[in-house]
């Protein structure tokens, strides 16, 4: 009979129930994720909020206000449709006038199909699928690293473009310097990429967000629209003055939302 | 069973129901195929919703809105959301409805003998667009069918009024400022370029629920009267010629600070009488008077019939202002110019200067007055001041999309190259039908 001894290593081995582990000090999974403590969070990597950014709680608040202000439907009232009407010809027809979803929900199928084509790289429609996905950071990123607004179209965009239509690479020194040109001078080849493009997803046809150096965010009072110059204290929301604060205390403070 | 002649071949109706399936509105009218030049009057807007409300027990299918006294608490029920056809259940009933059959009056037509050229909003997703397809073939039967974005028919209608050619314009830049979000089409030669298409989420919809959020909470509780709010965003609204303005206009609509009070500018404020739903049944606006206010919170006696106003200040323009600083309710994005120099970013240099040199507006909140200066002036400090920049509104920005639709529609050698037929349908499916639209396979 062999004698089995497990030997304390530094590799924490997979089994289920208990295992040993090094004890190696200062855990950062055993700190406390919300300390209550603010200057232990302040010398924390992250550091403390600036003083423009929102706690996890506004941005929620934020969110969600958003979307409420898109929704087309209430869910809460439902409006029924008066009957008298013909009948589903087809199972399919009962089919699609039956579904009771809203858009978000196919917005979220389209997504999620999305991610289904991407993922397995090798795929046959997956050469299709890459580019368009891509998009985002295509237009996001790449864009301010084009040197200026004289260069040709982006390169990727060409690039993008001729995989779909299977051409050979577009030679870029040919593009002739846009100043002076007409419509006749952008390349038949780049032309044909950029409108045999596929539509874009729904959400990567958002708008970009505002930019970087732009115009700072302004601020308003929660209560009656005027510049909010100062903050609740409770909850970070900006007022115009004592007044208003006061209101917002009364209805709308997320201290206790 | 119809002989399956070859594309263009085959006898196809010799009209056409062009249909502007808007989120708000329906505009919709029955072309004859060799028509002469189509107009605007031949077009009919229709609410695309069913309403009901709670006080008369009554359900007001699309155009019977028109017949209803009482809009108080007035509840909505849209098919389409976010500008897609969403719900066929409410859709299927106001088409039949408003068109289809021969019982009732107004636009008639049987589809069986008729064309469907019907529009849609850019980047639709293609589970709807099957949905859609299917619809129209398998529940309607509709003769032949096709469908399109709606802003690109827009270049078929004549660069000059003179002009008789039928071909699209070479450069536009459609911008439809809608009912629910605004979107940026550059269109070449009556294509769209798909991957320059950008779409701002600020349309119609989100600033009457703004203009009702910011009501309920400074005055009554309205967030039932979406009806009433559309109507006074629609009647009041407007947009500051620039930020610098914005600022001051903020500062004359302040009421000022406790122990500093300042009277309201009534060049800006405005008292907005509501309706009672009794004697009157759309309100009004009359320039602001704090005395009436001071009657109406019980702190002088009353004088006159009694009404109940809804003091305007910032709400007038705070709330278009979201078009052009979508930050200010901390949605992370761009404001419209921001928007579409985005979208002309994708484009080389040549297409830009010709789209920028061709800008039209379409869509109802190009109607909200200064609208059209504020983007122009943004613009202009945007684009290198070299380039010729001609930003201009649609003659009727609602039934804009839908006069190119038709103008298209009118043009029955355009119309051939594109329609499907029934049988082309029952022969290859729906898979390819939404290849052929999306411009894959002819």
């Amino acid at each position: 009979m062999p004698h089995v001894e497990l030997l304390p290593n530094s590799s924490s081995s997979a089994a289920p129930g208990w295992t040993y582990v090094v004890d190696t000090g200062y855990d950062p999974s055993k700190i406390a994720i919300n300390p209550k403590n603010k200057k232990r969070a302040a010398a924390q990597p992250g550091g403390r909020r600036g003083e423009s950014e929102l706690s996890a709680r506004q941005q929620t608040a934020i969110a969600r206000r958003i979307v409420e202000l898109q929704r087309d439907n209430d869910p809460k009232q439902s409006v029924p449709v008066p009957s008298h009407n013909s009948i589903p010809k087809t199972q399919n027809a009962r089919r699609i006038i039956q579904y009771q979803r809203q858009i978000k929900h196919w917005l979220d199928d389209e997504e999620a199909l999305l991610q289904q084509i991407i993922t397995p790289r090798i795929n046959p429609i997956g050469g299709r699928a890459i580019p368009q996905s891509l998009r985002r950071p295509t237009t996001n990123n790449s864009l301010p690293a084009t040197p200026s607004e004289a260069s040709p179209a982006p390169a990727t965009l060409i690039a993008g473009g001729s995989a779909y239509n299977n051409d050979k690479p577009v030679e870029h020194d040919i593009y002739t310097p846009p100043m002076n040109s007409s419509i006749s001078s952008v390349g038949p080849t780049e032309l044909r990429a950029l409108l045999s493009s596929p539509p874009l997803s729904y959400a990567a046809s958002h708008a970009g967000p505002p930019p970087a150096h732009g115009p700072r965010q302004r601020h308003f009072c929660d209560n009656c629209g005027y510049w909010g110059s100062m903050r609740c204290l409770k909850c970070g929301t900006r007022v115009c003055g004592l007044e208003c604060k006061d209101a917002h205390e009364a209805t709308r403070c997320l201290k206790w939302a | 069973m119809p002989p399956k002649g070859r594309k263009g071949s085959a006898a196809l109706p010799a009209k056409t129901l062009v249909l502007d399936n808007g989120a708000y509105t329906i505009k919709a009218g029955l072309i004859p195929t060799t028509s002469a030049n189509p107009t605007i009057d031949d077009c009919s807007v229709i609410p695309n919703c069913v309403a009901r409300s709670n006080r008369d027990r009554l359900t007001y299918v699309a155009s019977e809105l028109a017949e209803c006294k009482d809009f108080g608490e007035l509840a909505f029920r849209r098919p389409v959301e976010k500008g897609f056809i969403v719900n066929w259940e409410a859709e299927k009933a106001i088409w039949e409805h408003e068109f289809l059959g021969t019982a009732g009056e107004g636009l008639r037509c049987e589809p069986k003998e008729t064309n469907l050229l019907l529009t849609e909003k850019p980047n639709c997703p293609k589970e709807l667009q099957k949905n859609c397809d299917e619809i129209v073939f398998e529940q309607f039967e509709f003769a032949a069918y096709y469908r399109c974005v709606g802003p690109i028919l827009n270049s078929y209608h004549p660069s000059e009024p003179s002009s008789l050619s039928s071909l699209p314009q070479e450069c536009l830049l459609v911008i439809d400022t809608s009912y629910s979000d605004t979107t940026v089409l550059p269109i070449y030669s009556g294509q769209l370029i798909q991957l320059a298409v950008r779409r701002l989420e600020v349309g119609g919809k989100l600033m009457t629920n703004y203009l009702k959020e910011l009501s309920s909470l400074r005055h009554y509780n309205m967030m039932e009267e979406t009806y009433l709010l559309n109507e006074i965003k629609e009647a009041i609204s407007f947009v500051s010629p620039s930020a610098h303005q914005f600022a001051k206009d903020l500062d004359r609509t302040w009421k000022g600070r406790l122990g500093d009070k300042r009277t309201l500018d009534p060049d800006i404020v405005v008292d907005y009488v509501l309706p009672d739903y009794e004697q009157s049944v759309h309100g009004y606006a009359r320039p602001h008077d704090p005395a009436k206010l001071k009657m109406r919170r019980g702190l002088q006696p009353l004088q006159g019939p009694r009404e109940d106003v809804l003091p305007l200040g910032n709400e007038r323009f705070a709330v278009p202002e979201l078009l052009f600083n979508p930050t200010d309710i901390g949605m992370q994005a761009a404001g419209l110019p921001g928007v579409i120099m985005e979208s002309l970013a994708v484009l080389p240099e040549a297409l830009k200067i010709g789209m920028l040199a061709n800008i039209v507006v379409v869509g109802g909140n190009s109607l909200i007055s200064g609208f059209m200066e504020r983007l122009e002036s943004e613009l202009r400090v945007m684009v290198p001041s070299q380039y010729l920049l001609n930003v201009t509104r649609a003659d009727d920005p609602i039934k804009h999309t839908w006069l190119g639709a038709a103008r298209f529609a009118s043009q029955s050698s355009l119309l051939k190259s594109v329609l499907v037929t029934k049988a082309e349908y029952d022969e290859k499916g729906a898979t390819w039908l939404a290849k052929r639209f999306a411009g894959g396979e002819k």
